[in-house]
């Protein structure tokens, strides 16, 4: 009786042991790997308050001090004040950013929305052909999508001019016409925002078919039982049950639209007169064009507290207290 | 009674609206119908452009069909000794799929071992590790990039796989679905004699199989589509990946619009085919983990 209940104790603390080195053996590379992280996070921050340049010898810690001096908040200063060339570049990047999100996420929405809507309420025989058709954008890689736009907007060959030409307007020259502008802006920057408005849409679309066919139909049902015509059914029912649904698109949505690059740099590389540079572009160029480090991290931490400050503002405003 | 009236009720409007039934359907079916279009056309654009001469690509107005199918733009991406392509779909198959292969050992394993083992400090570990790694790319690109150069590792392959062997969402994703699996399965395991290691990768791995299809699929897509780190860590034209390959290429031909046209039908359209057969898994992805 004793002899089992030890085999069984020592068998019992050899699982335990067991466990314990598998746990370790997977942690302690963890530990090391998130250490790693932290150094190279812990490098950003310290960055950006340095004028660090890699090609400078500076001191003997990460090449900081000496030529490439502590600058305090002077990075952050000149950003917001100074009259150099750079920071009004990145201010007027941080202008073109705003413009580019605000556009793209109402214009997504007033897209996927409706679209999403009326794919769910035709018969399953075309649903999944519509369905793959339009996700084909989101499946292509941005700088495929940048040239095939680039084709299109072609000045003298481009299809847009011919359509305009043929309708008796003026052809624009799209993407390097600095003067030319609608609503305020240019229309450079409406051409780039309309080829990542039409690589992005299948992607939220998926989103809220998904959202829609979530919808109890009995709910729906109801509503127009009640006399409600179809428009009501879908603003005072459909609309407020996928509610965190369009939180996360729209949270998604102006996250990769403030961070934008591949389609602009391809594009436009910023021009015309800079009216498509934008934040990550700028970022970029700064660090790796001018080797403009310090100045860079500088740059990346503003962008990271705008899109974090969005997405909380987003998350108080749409956040909902029920579920069904 | 009561019961006939409430259903003829119902009944009847849709029955006098038969007309407008048919021509809200119709309605949808042409605004659908129109998206499509816009949609589609641009890839139609391209295809077809890259079948026409150079001479009729810049013609104003431009032809929607080839005057003179022509196959010479093709033949003169393959002949052309500047690019190799089959050595760019291998630098980007290398690095979509060593990183899949990585992401996916290092989810199932991290995933696994957070859901189903207990230790000290488990929590905190995994909340800075989440956090660590919802630090977008523009923050951290910098110091990577230093780190790279110190090691020697600007223009190699290499230097493109090393930083993204752990991915976050894949983590999350992996501990969901090993909280589902059953524990007594894990211990008849192990009082069978069976190691930890024999436990993942004979009974847990296998019960993964369909959440990583899908964060393979949309691994290898986020790889294969990657621009921005593979421009900065990829310098020397050879060891380049597709999409960087395509944008020097576009910049070294200007004036041909065709040639560039089949550049970019042979960069992206295999690829397009591949996914739109795994769309299923991607769509499912997509909107299980919101990741793009």
């Amino acid at each position: 009786m004793k002899q089992t209940l030890d085999r069984s104790r020592r068998r019992h603390s050899g699982l335990v042991i067991s466990k314990r080195r598998f746990v370790a053996s997977v942690t302690v590379p963890l530990l090391l790997y998130e250490a790693l992280g932290i150094f190279v996070l812990a490098w950003a921050f310290v960055l950006m308050f340095f004028d660090y340049s890699p090609g400078r010898l500076g001191g003997p810690i990460l090449g900081l001090g000496g030529s490439n001096p502590f600058v305090g908040l002077g990075n952050f200063i000149e950003m917001f004040s100074g009259d150099s060339v750079q920071a009004g570049l990145f201010r007027a990047s941080l202008r073109n950013t705003l413009i580019f999100a605000v556009a793209v996420l109402p214009l997504n929405l007033a897209i996927t929305l409706p679209l999403a809507w009326l794919l769910e309420s035709i018969g399953n025989r075309f649903k999944a052909l519509y369905r793959t058709i339009y996700f084909l954008p989101v499946l292509t890689s941005s700088v495929g999508v940048a040239l095939i736009w680039m084709s299109m907007y072609d000045p003298q060959a481009g299809w847009i001019n011919a359509i305009i030409r043929a309708f008796g307007g003026t052809p624009v020259a799209w993407l390097s016409d600095p003067r030319a502008g609608f609503a305020g802006v240019s229309v450079a920057m409406w051409a780039v925002i309309i080829a990542y408005l039409w690589q992005d849409y299948g992607y939220n679309m998926v989103i809220f078919i998904a959202a829609l066919q979530g919808v109890p139909q009995e709910l729906r049902e109801a509503a127009l039982i009640d006399g409600a015509n179809s428009w009501q059914a879908f603003t005072r029912i459909t609309l407020p049950l996928i509610r965190p649904t369009m939180l996360f698109v729209c949270v998604m949505t102006m996250l990769s639209s403030f961070q934008v690059f591949d389609i602009i740099q391809v594009m436009t590389n910023g021009g015309p007169n800079n009216q498509t540079q934008v934040l990550m572009l700028d970022i970029y160029k700064s660090a790796f064009r001018y080797q403009n480090m310090g100045w860079a991290a500088a740059e990346s931490f503003v962008l990271f507290l705008i899109v974090m400050g969005v997405t909380l503002f987003q998350m108080r405003v749409l956040r909902t207290d029920w579920e069904y | 009674m009561a019961v006939n009236t409430l259903s003829a009720s119902v009944v009847q409007p849709r029955k006098s609206f038969g007309w407008g039934r048919f021509l809200g359907r119709f309605l949808i079916y042409f605004v659908l119908t129109l998206g499509l279009s816009f949609t589609l056309l641009p890839f139609v654009m391209m295809i077809l452009s890259s079948f026409k001469t150079n001479v009729e690509a810049l013609r104003v107005p431009p032809t929607f069909w080839p005057e003179n199918f022509t196959l010479e733009n093709y033949l003169k991406i393959f002949n052309d000794p500047q690019l190799p392509l089959l050595r760019f779909y291998g630098n980007s198959a290398f690095v979509a799929i060593f990183n899949v292969c990585s992401t996916l050992f290092t989810s199932s394993l991290i995933g696994y071992m957070f859901a189903k083992f207990e230790f000290p400090g488990k929590k905190i570990l995994f909340g800075w590790f989440l956090t660590l790694m919802m630090i977008p790319t523009q923050i951290t690109m910098i110091p990577s990039y230093l780190i790279l150069a110190k090691l020697g590792l600007i223009n190699s392959l290499w230097g493109l796989v090393i930083f993204s062997a752990v991915d976050a969402f894949g983590i999350f994703m992996m501990r969901q679905f090993c909280e589902t699996l059953p524990t007594e399965l894990l211990d008849a395991a192990r009082i069978d004699g069976a190691s930890e290691w024999q436990i993942y990768w004979r009974i847990v791995l296998p019960q993964l199989g369909a959440p990583l299809a899908t964060l393979g699929i949309l691994g290898f897509m986020g790889n294969w589509n990657a621009y921005l780190w593979p421009m900065i860590v990829l310098q020397k034209i050879e060891v380049r990946t597709l999409p960087v390959i395509l944008t020097w290429f576009n910049s070294t031909h200007t004036g041909q619009p065709a040639v560039v046209m089949a550049a970019t039908v042979l960069i992206v359209v295999p690829i397009l085919i591949v996914f739109m057969f795994f769309q299923r898994w991607i769509v499912q992805g997509f909107t299980m983990t919101g990741f793009k």
